[in-house]
């Protein structure tokens, strides 16, 4: 058996589907951390394994897989331990229909909005000259923007409140969903749900007044039984971390309208 | 298993689909729509969440015992999936990766570039009426700026590299093999889909890069893609444009 090399950021977003992924099914892995606070990812050790700079990247034998939600099919096809991805070719349709929306709707906007109250703040006090070097060495033209952007708060009005909008959409569509069956896209765990619960695990703190036991009592159902699970469990424990530590708020067994 | 497809001119998402409907087989019911003139908006099935806020913009509809689907891509490996004959994804899980990951690339990247070029030669159509049946906000505001005649030329020249960098991907994949990925597959399709309609609109992408050139006839020529292409309704299908994804928004 080849072995696995994880480069990953904190247990949410792109770096934990492929984190939660392996641990679900039970790959053993050797983890290294990229603090993206701290640019890792741009320096040219991590550069050498994955030329644009994104996080994660899985190294498997010598073969080097990015793409987050592309990374988790190939973890599901290769190793052994529980299918997740289901066996009906209908069922796997919706999984990937989510994901999609997912990875190219709903998460840029919860992004847009993490990055401005998260990254953005929790980078802003270095050294602007230390911090100009280092968006410059960002391979990505549009990740250079985006960085720009978070660094120097300049998301626009008009950008945040349509990703706002589309949050909102996008927590009504998923509790509609999830009010016809136990997970988001089958009638079993999978990758659909680790990619939702990526996104989605703080959504009580982050968004109170759009999601709690009252307005979205399945949406919160689902987070609890994911977050249950020893898997997530221990792929949280990872998380170094303030934002990580928000996943605690699913310990609550009532979370009230905010 | 009752499949009805809801496509459009055999171009873009539609040709994806209907090409790997023929590839793998697969018994259904075509049903012409003109996405061009937002003809998907009608539809039953139009209002049901995964077909109003499909994020591909306007793309075929696959009713599948009484569900409909909605991505070409994902259609693609649906059908792969419950269709005959060879296989339109590597067997290999690492192969597998490779074609997601670079369909994801088209879907995202070439896609909306693609579309935005089209749409700008060769202008959909859509009256009042119509843009008031589109569920999606984001949708509607895309078409609204192409019926509007909105492009600007940053826009433009950024579209115009896109396909510039997609045929540099190709090109550079086609050096030892005659297919994407090996074998024929749907990442072949995808990607011709949203291509042959450029060769016209953007040629210094293609003037240089003759195995990328060869690809796309042989693509063409293939039986499935000839098939798909003999159901034209009009005289150039790759001329036929609808509103596609959205141009990524954070650049």
């Amino acid at each position: 058996m080849h072995s696995v090399t994880l480069y990953h950021w904190e247990p949410n977003a792109n770096s934990g589907k492929p984190m939660l992924a392996l641990m679900e099914k039970g790959v053993a892995f050797t983890s290294h951390y990229l603090d993206l606070l701290r640019f890792d990812q741009h320096k040219p050790e991590y550069l050498a394994i994955n030329p644009l700079g994104t996080i994660p990247a899985m190294v498997h034998g010598d073969r080097v897989l990015t793409e987050s939600t592309a990374i988790m099919e190939y973890v599901d096809e290769v190793f052994p331990g529980p299918p997740l991805m289901p066996a009906d070719p209908r069922d796997r349709w919706r999984v990937r229909w989510w994901m999609k929306f997912m990875d190219q709707w709903l998460a840029p906007s919860f992004s847009m909005i993490g990055w401005k109250v998260f990254v953005g703040p929790a980078v802003r006090s270095r050294d602007p000259q230390e911090l100009q070097a280092a968006v410059e060495r960002i391979p990505l033209p549009e990740r250079r923007v985006a960085w720009r952007k978070a660094i120097t708060g300049q998301f626009g009005t008009d950008e945040l409140e349509e990703s706002q909008r589309r949050v909102a959409l996008g927590i009504r569509m998923l509790e509609e969903e999830l009010a016809k069956r136990p997970w988001l896209a089958s009638d079993q765990f999978s990758l659909a749900d680790i990619n939702g619960f990526n996104l989605a695990y703080a959504l009580p703190v982050a968004q109170p007044a759009l999601s709690n036991d009252e307005l979205t009592p399945n949406i919160l159902r689902w987070l609890r039984t994911i977050y249950a699970r020893p898997a997530t469990r221990a792929c949280w424990a990872m998380g170094r971390t303030s934002m990580v530590e928000r996943v605690k708020i699913l310990e609550q067994p009532h979370i009230a309208a905010g | 298993m009752s499949l009805t497809l809801y496509h459009g001119e055999p171009n873009g998402p539609s040709l994806t689909v209907l090409a790997t409907l023929f590839a793998k087989e697969v018994p259904a019911n075509l049903k012409h729509i003109d996405l061009a003139r937002g003809g998907r908006h009608s539809l039953e099935c139009a209002q049901e969440p995964l077909v109003a806020v499909s994020i591909e913009g306007e793309g075929p509809v696959l009713v599948a015992n009484g569900e409909a689907m909605t991505d070409s891509v994902f259609i693609a490996c649906y059908l792969d999936e419950v269709g005959q004959g060879a296989a339109l994804r590597p067997a290999d899980p690492y192969h597998r990766w490779e074609t997601m990951k670079w369909c994801r690339q088209m879907i995202e990247r070439t896609a909306p570039a693609a579309a935005l070029l089209g749409c700008r030669a060769h202008p959909p159509q859509a009256d009042a009426a119509m843009l008031e049946r589109i569920g999606s906000v984001d949708l509607r505001a895309r078409w609204e700026q192409i019926l509007a005649g909105q492009f600007s030329e940053e826009q433009l020249t950024d579209s115009r590299n896109k396909i510039g960098q997609a045929a540099e991907r190709i090109e550079a994949q086609l050096t030892d093999r005659e297919w994407l990925m090996g074998a024929y597959s749907i990442a072949d399709l995808e990607s011709y889909a949203w291509l042959a309609g450029m060769v016209p609109l953007v040629p210094e992408a293609f003037a240089e890069r003759p195995r990328t050139r060869a690809w796309l006839a042989r693509v063409r020529a293939s039986p499935a893609v000839a098939k798909a292409l003999s159901l034209a309704r009009t005289p150039e299908p790759a001329a036929s444009w609808s509103v596609g994804p959205e141009i990524n928004r954070w650049g």
